[in-house]
């Protein structure tokens, strides 16, 4: 069978991931750079999303509107967007356009600009963005949730705090992208319609010469508490749940994942079932593994009228705890099922497999094949899946509302 | 990545297409309706979107616990939308459920409606609505679409209102049912992984004794007229701007070019409406969009920006409308048009995307559009016409809605939203 997955580390700590799928015309890439709200400055959160955004004003021979016009010209759709670990770059479009970006991407992270003026409107945006999150609280909710969650820096806001970009200048954005935007813990994946030695050769020419190594994220500090009501006049009250879980590497991570799936995968989920077709509670429940290294979570949110808002609270808290009481056969077989098609659709789409193969490098340091993921899946055990749910006791749960009027919690 | 189209239709009239794509490795089915929020009367306004809430409550034969759970079993990543004039429902499974989807989909379709489900559903359509209040980019929406075309069926709500929704009754559901669900009205879609000749014995096993429907529907000519109106809301923190001018139809051959217009004025980076507002952080977000409806189009503006400066950005936008007809350039043309060929492509090769385009068309057209017809129009478009476009429908007349926390000078009388 052809080679489909590939990997090569370039001496300066870069590491470039391909896979080749066929039958696709179109490539995906994702640029990982070691630059997330984790190592924001400690009174400068918000600097990777500013930097993010200022980065793109202008790089190389090229000036703010040429470079936009020549990626443009290239039809590539493309992101940028601050996580808590890195700061990401992606495009797509046809594969040879993307292959030939990939020189313009590398003087956007090695040789920007920086434009005064451009700092200036990044940091304005930055700012309104943050005013902007007040009118959702539905959004709202989910930043607070994960702020106190996470220990600092790890909930840190990837949009940052008012009161940090006010005092942000161009200065500290300069010194920042000199420390973080490096080679070593960058991660460069390309998945689609490639020729994996020319991907190498190009990757090769345009980041070999570049070096160095980000700072590592600071000494960790417990969350502000567990407990956190926002007042908001809304509609809705917006109640965000979060508990600890298991890493990516745990031995039980497929069974943790398939548990999860019962709880809430499909419409026929428990959370679904209970929250919203029985009861009526909620249009919206969910609840979801989220893969932070260190600190795998799981995240839930629902939105509910005001009055309804402490009978939704109670359920979903009673669901999680009655999920350990354990599931059925039937429960597994569908949340196998699930699973593994997800998976499998997963690969007809370029971009969702170069994020995928790139995320696999940073948590595994290796890549997941598809096969393999299958494979896990199927050989989990109901035993196995009940045995972990058991030992698993659930909590301490974070609970985070937004709305008129803060809820009773356990 | 060779694409082949077949075509076929029952003795109900109920019409079957489908595009197979021999390197997916999975199946995208869908049907469409062609139904929605303008084909409603005002007394059950919300009707279209509650009903395709109740379809996952069960047929005679299954409980809404059996349709949720059939789904899951197949794997399926599955659901269904209601727009003005749309309603479809989906599943995208691996080849190997293609029958059971297709079976599934189709008893989803002929649902019980039972008093019960009805009522406790009726809380979750509640709780849909209140969810998009505290949206105020929906909000402005629903008010922005009701200006713009006051009488004209398009202004119905999707949603519906709180009270619309608390007055309707099962029978005027069951009704509304009975009389714009059918063969007549609909198709039924496959992309990706498909074996046509099954595919079709499927579809006719299990929807080919359903009667014949045919539910037509009103084309109004709508009247539109400059306007503003300006909504307060004291809670906001943000200025949200939205407006509306008349474009090409979904029949109308100008369409694609009106795409290509459109992603010049306003895509997300690059356009005139980028350099122009977002660049510069005058507008946090500022888009320029087509809708194509069907027999009567219109292209959007959507503004985000600081309350104090929606006056200035409101003025620069149409500022940069009427610069757009004095000077086309032939590069952003070319470089709009780059991106939207990008996005086919990447549409290609993902069955619910290709799903998704062929059923709209056809619901809008009886019409299949092959990736290379799109393309092959995507190329012939060129700035002349644009320009020939921009003359037909001139941006005007535009209504423009605004919502926001009040104490802008925004030159229109107020209410309160």
């Amino acid at each position: 069978m052809a080679q489909r997955y590939y990997q090569h580390t370039f001496t300066n700590g870069l590491t470039l991931l391909g896979e080749k799928m066929p039958g696709m015309q179109s490539a995906a890439m994702t640029l990982l750079i070691p630059a997330g709200a984790a190592v924001d400055p400690r009174d400068g959160s918000g600097t990777a999303t500013v930097l993010s955004d200022l980065v793109l004003r202008g790089a190389g021979t090229r000036d703010s509107r040429q470079l936009t016009d020549y990626l443009d010209s290239l039809g590539l759709q493309r992101s940028s967007s601050v996580g808590v670990h890195h700061t990401r770059f992606s495009c797509a479009a046809l594969a040879d356009k993307v292959i030939e970006s990939l020189a313009t991407y590398a003087d956007i992270v090695r040789r920007p600009l920086m434009p005064e003026a451009g700092f200036q409107a990044a940091r304005d945006l930055a700012i309104q963005a943050l005013e902007g999150i007040e009118d959702e609280p539905r959004q709202k909710v989910l930043l607070k949730l994960r702020e106190y969650h996470f220990p600092w820096p790890y909930g840190r806001s990837t949009m940052g705090e008012i009161q940090d970009l006010e005092k942000l200048n161009l200065d500290l954005c300069c010194v920042h992208q000199a420390r973080q935007y490096k080679p070593t813990g960058s991660i460069l994946a390309i998945a689609g319609n490639i020729d994996f030695d020319c991907v190498r050769e190009e990757v090769e020419r345009h980041f070999g010469d570049w070096s160095g190594q980000g700072e590592q994220p600071g000494q960790v500090v417990a969350p502000p508490g567990r407990v956190h009501h926002e007042a908001h006049e809304s509609e809705q009250t917006h109640i965000g749940l979060a508990w600890p879980s298991i890493e990516e590497t745990h031995a039980d991570y497929y069974a943790m994942r398939l548990a999860i799936e019962v709880l809430s995968g499909g419409m026929s989920g428990r959370l679904f079932t209970e929250v919203r077709e029985k009861r009526g509670l909620v249009y919206n429940v969910w609840a979801g593994y989220t893969s932070l290294k260190g600190y795998g979570s799981i995240l839930g949110y629902a939105g509910t009228s005001n009055e309804r808002a402490q009978a939704t609270l109670d359920t979903f808290i009673a669901e999680v705890h009655r999920l350990c009481e354990g599931i059925t056969a039937e429960e597994l077989a569908r949340a196998k099922v699930g699973l593994k098609a997800a998976t499998i659709m997963q690969g007809e789409s370029t971009g969702a497999r170069s994020g995928s193969i790139a995320h696999d490098w940073f948590i595994r340091g290796r890549i997941r094949t598809l096969e393999e993921v299958k494979r896990e899946i199927d050989q989990v055990t109901l035993d196995q899946v009940n045995a972990y749910l058991k030992a698993s006791n659930p909590g301490p749960f974070t609970i985070v509302t937004v709305g008129p009027k803060q809820l009773q919690t356990p | 990545m060779p694409l082949t189209f077949k075509h076929h239709q029952l003795s109900n009239g109920l019409d079957i297409i489908a595009e197979a794509n021999p390197d997916s490795h999975s199946i995208a089915v869908g049907m469409f309706v062609n139904t929605g929020a303008r084909d409603e009367e005002v007394n059950i306004n919300g009707v279209s979107h509650f009903l395709e809430h109740m379809m996952f409550k069960g047929s005679e034969k299954y409980t809404w616990e059996d349709v949720n759970r059939i789904f899951d079993e197949m794997g399926a990543r599955y659901n269904a939308f209601t727009s003005q004039e749309m309603t479809a429902y989906y599943a995208n499974v691996l080849p190997e459920f293609t029958g059971k989807a297709v079976e599934h989909l189709a008893q989803l379709l002929r649902p019980a409606i039972r008093e019960s489900d009805f009522n406790t559903e009726r809380n979750v359509i509640l709780e849909e609505i209140a969810m998009y209040l505290d949206d105020p980019g929906h909000r402005l929406y629903e008010v922005a679409m009701a200006e713009y075309f006051g009488s004209h069926p398009l202004a119905m709500s999707v949603l519906g209102s709180a009270d619309s929704i608390k007055a309707l009754r099962r029978d005027q559901m069951a009704e509304y049912f009975a009389r714009r669900y059918g063969p007549g009205n609909m198709v039924v879609v496959a992309s990706g992984q498909v074996d046509f000749d099954a595919f079709v014995g499927q579809v006719e096993k299990h929807c080919g004794h359903w009667p014949r429907v045919t539910a037509p529907r009103q084309f109004p000519q709508p009247q539109h007229r400059t306007r503003r109106k300006v909504l307060t809301d004291p809670r906001l923190n943000r200025l949200y701007v939205m407006g509306f001018t008349p474009g090409p139809s979904a029949q109308d051959d100008r369409r694609f070019a009106a795409q290509v217009l459109s992603d010049v004025i306003g895509d997300a980076e690059g356009s005139r409406f980028y350099w122009a507002l977002v660049d510069n952080a005058i507008c946090e977000d500022a888009d320029f969009g087509f809708y194509p409806h069907d027999r009567c189009g219109s292209y959007y503006l959507s503004l985000v920006c600081d309350p104090d400066r929606g006056e200035r950005a409101i003025g620069i936008a149409l500022g940069e409308l009427e610069k757009v007809k004095r000077d086309l350039g032939d590069d952003e043309v070319e470089r709009a048009k780059n991106k939207i060929a990008s996005a086919i492509v990447l549409q290609g090769e993902v069955p619910l995307g290709r799903m998704r385009a062929i059923g709209g068309q056809w619901i809008y057209n009886r019409e299949y559009r092959s990736l290379e017809q799109d393309m092959q129009v995507l190329r012939s478009i060129t700035p002349d016409s644009l320009r020939k476009l921009i003359r037909d429908f001139p941006f005007e007349p535009m209504t423009i809605v605004s919502l926001g926390p009040g104490d802008q000078k925004m030159g229109a009388t107020g209410d309160t939203a």
